[in-house]
């Protein structure tokens, strides 16, 4: 059981207990407080009986024993079958660690006070410091009052505050009406089924939690093979980042050696760059050279919305880019996600638990449209989203690449995404096409980098078999930003230049 | 007409087996736990007992160990129950004269009571 991180500074001196459920743990800040009591409750289908499940068992794991208590017309053997199918369910912990029983008999015969004796015995007999009661509502039912269901409570709790047990009561009970046994108890979770349009997603949110300093608001959850995984949210998580930004005043090379004589020798380190560019214009080539530069000290990973690991590979190695060797040694890693049925959060916290599980220091997230999509039910979200992950990657001295796809191919107006990263972004680089003499040619262009003296002219560039070459400074067009350049007069033969005026 | 003491926590097992054994010509007895079994059994003596392992207050390996001291009951034969696998329970209780495994079918519940009660199974197809 681990010691509330907040007892050092004063607030509480509790024991925690982690829920080994991945992600509650870090919304609860460390757990539930021991010999605690605790309701959660969901409509059913919402996985409360896994829920509590999961906690016994991961709590059996760690040396430790629980009861289970069931009210509900549900058998035991039939609960287990669904269980059997999830990850943490170990059948060798039964009985001698996780014990079964059904109270409902006990509690239709002997009425509230039989069961509080069952339940004080079960404690005691099996040496639970965890205790679930599944299907509080029946205990409800037998109650002939609300009195009657707050006596009930009160005494539970005086038997297992001596007993050293926590206990997490399951119920169905609707949200909407007042339920008075929720006033008494130190913590209340609500798990929810939401639909957005067509789409439906579970959620989780904590109403109460006394002593502790929760992430608030609603955090999506699934159900996986390994039981309940919560994401907390992206802007609860790191509402305030993990740390302090590092501000190293350092170079990134970008793997491109024009461009980084343009940026003053590479992009400021622990910083992050739109790279902002039509469909085709050369966003993912960019970020490959940027990641060419991977190293042991310095890993590299590419999170990708739409290009498969292998196409990339290939993409890549088209324009001498070799990745085969970095990914080798482990110094490049290749992440892909359709943007498809997903949780905004389970990506935002994929994408930290990589940079982490790697100490990776150069990160190109291919596609911003993909968060776009993902999050199209929620899109106020977005640039709450970006801006929290950007600090968290900022603060972990990460250097990151997000490239984004303009609307139009050409013309006078760049549409870019509607999502707020240009604010976050301290860099940004336009990759634009230009239409000269029936040939479209490629530009480049610093908008913004932060502290630096950037070279602000545009440059034409190509893309070949051993990468990205820039051209000299492209000053043989005018009106190069309206995306319709015309050739100079120096350049246009004498007669025709005699004849044509100048339009600006 | 034999009768069944059955003992369980779980109320829908109980009422399951109670019908399906008056159905079948038994007469039965029925308790929630190991403490209200061993009560049961000092009015009455049946010809034999389905257990549930895994109980409140006193479980059906606990009923089985008091039941040991007792001369009076150690003829009963005792049908134990668990979802739980029978190396399982057969680890931490001895003395059963057999075991059924949670979910179980009817059949299989109405031909171990027989097999145990020594009348032979009516329905060959429904042996073991």
């Amino acid at each position: 059981m681990a010691t509330d991180p907040n007892s050092a500074g004063g607030q509480f001196p509790f024991e925690r207990l982690p829920t080994g459920i991945p992600g509650l743990d870090t919304i609860l800040r460390g757990g539930f407080l021991q010999a605690g009591i605790y309701i959660v409750r969901g409509d059913p289908g919402t996985g409360k009986t896994i829920f509590g499940n999961q906690f016994c068992f991961n709590h059996v794991a760690a040396g430790h024993c629980a009861l289970y208590v069931t009210l509900l017309a549900e058998t035991h053997d039939r609960m287990m079958q669904h269980m059997r199918t999830m990850s943490f369910f170990e059948p060798a912990r039964i009985p001698d660690g996780l014990y079964y029983v059904n109270g409902f008999r006990v509690l239709e015969e002997d009425g509230i006070k039989g069961f509080i004796d069952l339940l004080r015995h079960g404690i005691r007999t099996h040496h639970a410091t965890l205790l679930v009661l599944d299907g509080l509502i029946a205990t409800r039912e037998s109650s002939e009052s609300d009195n009657d269901l707050k006596r009930f409570i009160h005494e539970l709790q005086a038997h297992i505050a001596i007993e050293g047990c926590t206990a997490l009561l399951l119920t169905n009970d609707g949200r909407s009406d007042y339920h008075p046994e929720h006033t008494m108890v130190d913590g209340l979770i609500e798990l929810r089924d939401v639909l957005f349009g067509t789409q439906a997603e579970r959620e989780l949110e904590v109403r109460k939690l006394r002593g502790t300093d929760v992430l608030r608001g609603r955090h999506s959850f699934r159900i996986t093979r390994e039981g309940i995984v919560v994401y907390p949210r992206i802007e609860a998580l790191f509402a305030r980042p993990s740390g302090d930004d590092q501000w190293p005043d350092e170079r990134c090379a970008t793997g491109v050696n024009e461009l980084d004589d343009m940026i003053g020798g590479g992009i400021p380190r622990g910083t992050t760059t739109l790279v902002l560019g039509a469909s085709g214009s050369g966003k993912t080539s960019l970020g490959l050279h940027f990641l060419s530069k991977s190293s042991e000290q310095e890993p590299g990973l590419l999170f990708g919305f739409y290009e498969m690991p292998l196409r990339l590979r290939l993409k890549a190695a088209r324009i001498g880019v070799k990745l085969g060797n970095l990914l080798e040694r482990d110094q490049l890693e290749i992440l892909w996600h359709p943007p498809t049925e997903d949780i905004l959060d389970a990506l935002g916290n994929r994408i930290i638990e990589a940079v982490r599980r790697r100490r990776v220091k150069r990160l190109v997230i291919d596609g911003l449209l993909g968060f776009q999509e993902i999050a199209a039910d929620q899109p106020h979200r977005i640039g709450r989203f970006l801006t929290a992950l950007a600090n968290e990657l900022r603060v972990l001295n990460v250097t990151t690449f997000y490239t984004a796809e303009t609307r139009n191919l050409i013309g006078a107006v760049i549409e870019g995404p509607t999502i707020g990263l240009s604010t976050v972004a301290e860099n940004l680089i336009l990759l634009r096409y230009v239409e000269i003499s029936s040939q479209l040619r490629r530009l480049i262009s610093i908008v913004k980098m932060r502290d630096s003296n950037f070279d602000s002219s545009l440059r034409e560039f190509r893309i070949t078999s051993t990468g990205i070459e820039l051209a000299h400074p492209f000053d043989s067009a005018e009106a190069i930003l309206s995306g319709f350049p015309q050739l100079t007069t120096e350049e246009l033969p004498a007669d025709k230049a005699a004849r044509r005026p100048r339009e600006r | 007409m034999p009768t069944v003491l059955v003992i369980d926590d779980e109320f829908g097992i109980v009422d399951v087996l109670e019908t399906i054994l008056v159905d079948e010509g038994y007469r039965v007895l029925t308790a929630c736990n190991g403490k209200q079994g061993l009560l049961r059994l000092s009015a009455e003596k049946p010809d034999v007992i389905l257990l549930d392992f895994m109980m409140p207050i006193l479980s059906g390996g606990k009923m089985l160990r008091a039941m040991a001291t007792e001369r009076d009951y150690e003829h009963i034969p005792v049908i134990m129950m668990s979802s739980l696998r029978e190396d399982a329970v057969a680890e931490r209780c001895k003395g059963y004269s057999a075991f059924l495994h949670k979910p179980f079918r009817a059949a299989a519940v109405l031909n171990t009571v027989a097999r145990v009660l020594g009348r032979g199974v009516n329905d060959p197809a429904l042996e073991l």
